[in-house]
């Protein structure tokens, strides 16, 4: 956590891009539709279940989402944390989180996660 | 002792459209973006972030708006395509339901607040799209260590790859070839911005598309062949 100033505009951007995204998985009922690819060819990708994991996110059923996908939920999670904070901060909240460097090693892990969340995906 | 100079660029045209005036910034922008993109992406102030997301919208929302109300315009096509469609498509497809609701609603004349609803909030859908796509590619760049100089990089290469994007404003093909074009534009700005090789601006740009839009590609493939599949039945 580093003391910061107002959100810049490129954090309240992806904050109001985060928010619409959550709003539009509450109003669009995504969670009906299957994914075209793997209904016909039971072929899942690596991001397979991420509209369906939004979808359950924000109605509150998080084990349905991490079912879904527990990349997408952590996605939507992201989402809702970013906005939240960015609203902290335009209140008047004086910190703001201090985000990891990329190292190899991070990047080697995050990269791991998102194989290992495809096997799963591929496999439930 | 060697001191390194580090010049700030001026700024894109649109970045300078207080002394170049609107108009002429955003002609001479357009103009850059279209035709020699790595000037202008060689002139973007990473600073200017505001600047460079107020490009993107207005381009992409004014021109979108414009498809739009030519999409209205030849909305009759769509009818009679939507009629032909239901022809093909078997009853108890779960498509049906969809397309009938889709040639109710055609029959009807759109009601004023049906019309400008989609219009109104093309700007804010334009504000997601732009986040949207500059976040997946810089995370992307970030996953295979080809972010050299953070997001305001990844969001100016992005913000001014929408130029190509007045296209939807052109009936029909307009906006594929838009798309294609922000493509590759995107992958010169990411080279340019972030000072990496053309190999690490590729993938950074391509690799979202190669891992989860080709979907896209194979489901149109499955559609199709589910569309030739029914054909043949007929």
């Amino acid at each position: 956590m580093e003391r910061a100033g107002p959100p810049s505009v490129h954090a309240l951007g992806l904050a109001a891009s985060g928010a619409a995204l959550l709003c539009a998985s509450f109003v669009v009922p995504l969670g009906m539709f299957d994914c075209p690819l793997r209904a016909e060819t039971g072929i899942a990708c690596p991001t397979c279940g991420c509209t369906r994991a939004f979808h359950w996110f924000v109605r509150g059923d998080f084990g349905a989402a991490l079912h879904a996908s527990p990349l997408g939920t952590l996605l939507a999670l992201l989402c809702l944390a970013h906005a939240v904070w960015t609203l902290l901060r335009l209140l008047g909240l004086p910190y703001a989180p201090r985000l990891p460097k990329p190292t190899r090693a991070l990047r080697y892990s995050a990269g791991f996660a998102i194989l290992l969340n495809w096997v799963y995906v591929a496999l439930s | 002792m060697q001191a390194e100079l580090i010049t700030e660029p001026a700024g894109t045209p649109w970045e300078r459209r207080d002394e170049l005036g609107l108009l002429s910034g955003w002609l001479q922008t357009m103009r850059q973006a279209l035709l020699e993109p790595v000037k202008l992406f060689s002139s973007a102030r990473l600073d200017r972030g505001s600047a460079q997301l107020g490009f993107a919208v207005l381009t992409t929302s004014v021109f979108s708006a414009i498809g739009q109300l030519l999409g209205l315009l030849f909305s009759g096509n769509d009818q009679a395509w939507t009629q032909q469609l239901m022809q093909y498509v078997p009853a108890d497809s779960p498509f049906m339901p969809y397309l009938r609701s889709q040639l109710d609603a055609g029959r009807h004349p759109h009601s004023l607040l049906r019309t400008l609803l989609p219009l109104l909030a093309t700007p804010l859908v334009s504000l997601v799209f732009i986040y949207l796509n500059a976040a997946v590619t810089h995370l992307v760049a970030l996953l295979i260590g080809q972010s050299k100089r953070g997001f305001p990089a990844t969001f100016a290469a992005c913000a001014y790859a929408c130029a190509p994007l007045a296209l939807c404003a052109v009936p029909a093909c307009g906006a594929v070839i838009g798309a294609l074009w922000l493509i590759v534009l995107t992958g010169v700005g990411m080279k340019v911005t972030h000072k990496i090789t053309s190999g690490g601006a590729a993938a950074s740009v391509l690799m979202p598309y190669v891992l989860c839009c080709c979907v896209g590609g194979l489901a149109s493939i499955a559609l199709a062949s589910t569309l030739a599949k029914m054909l043949g039945a007929q």
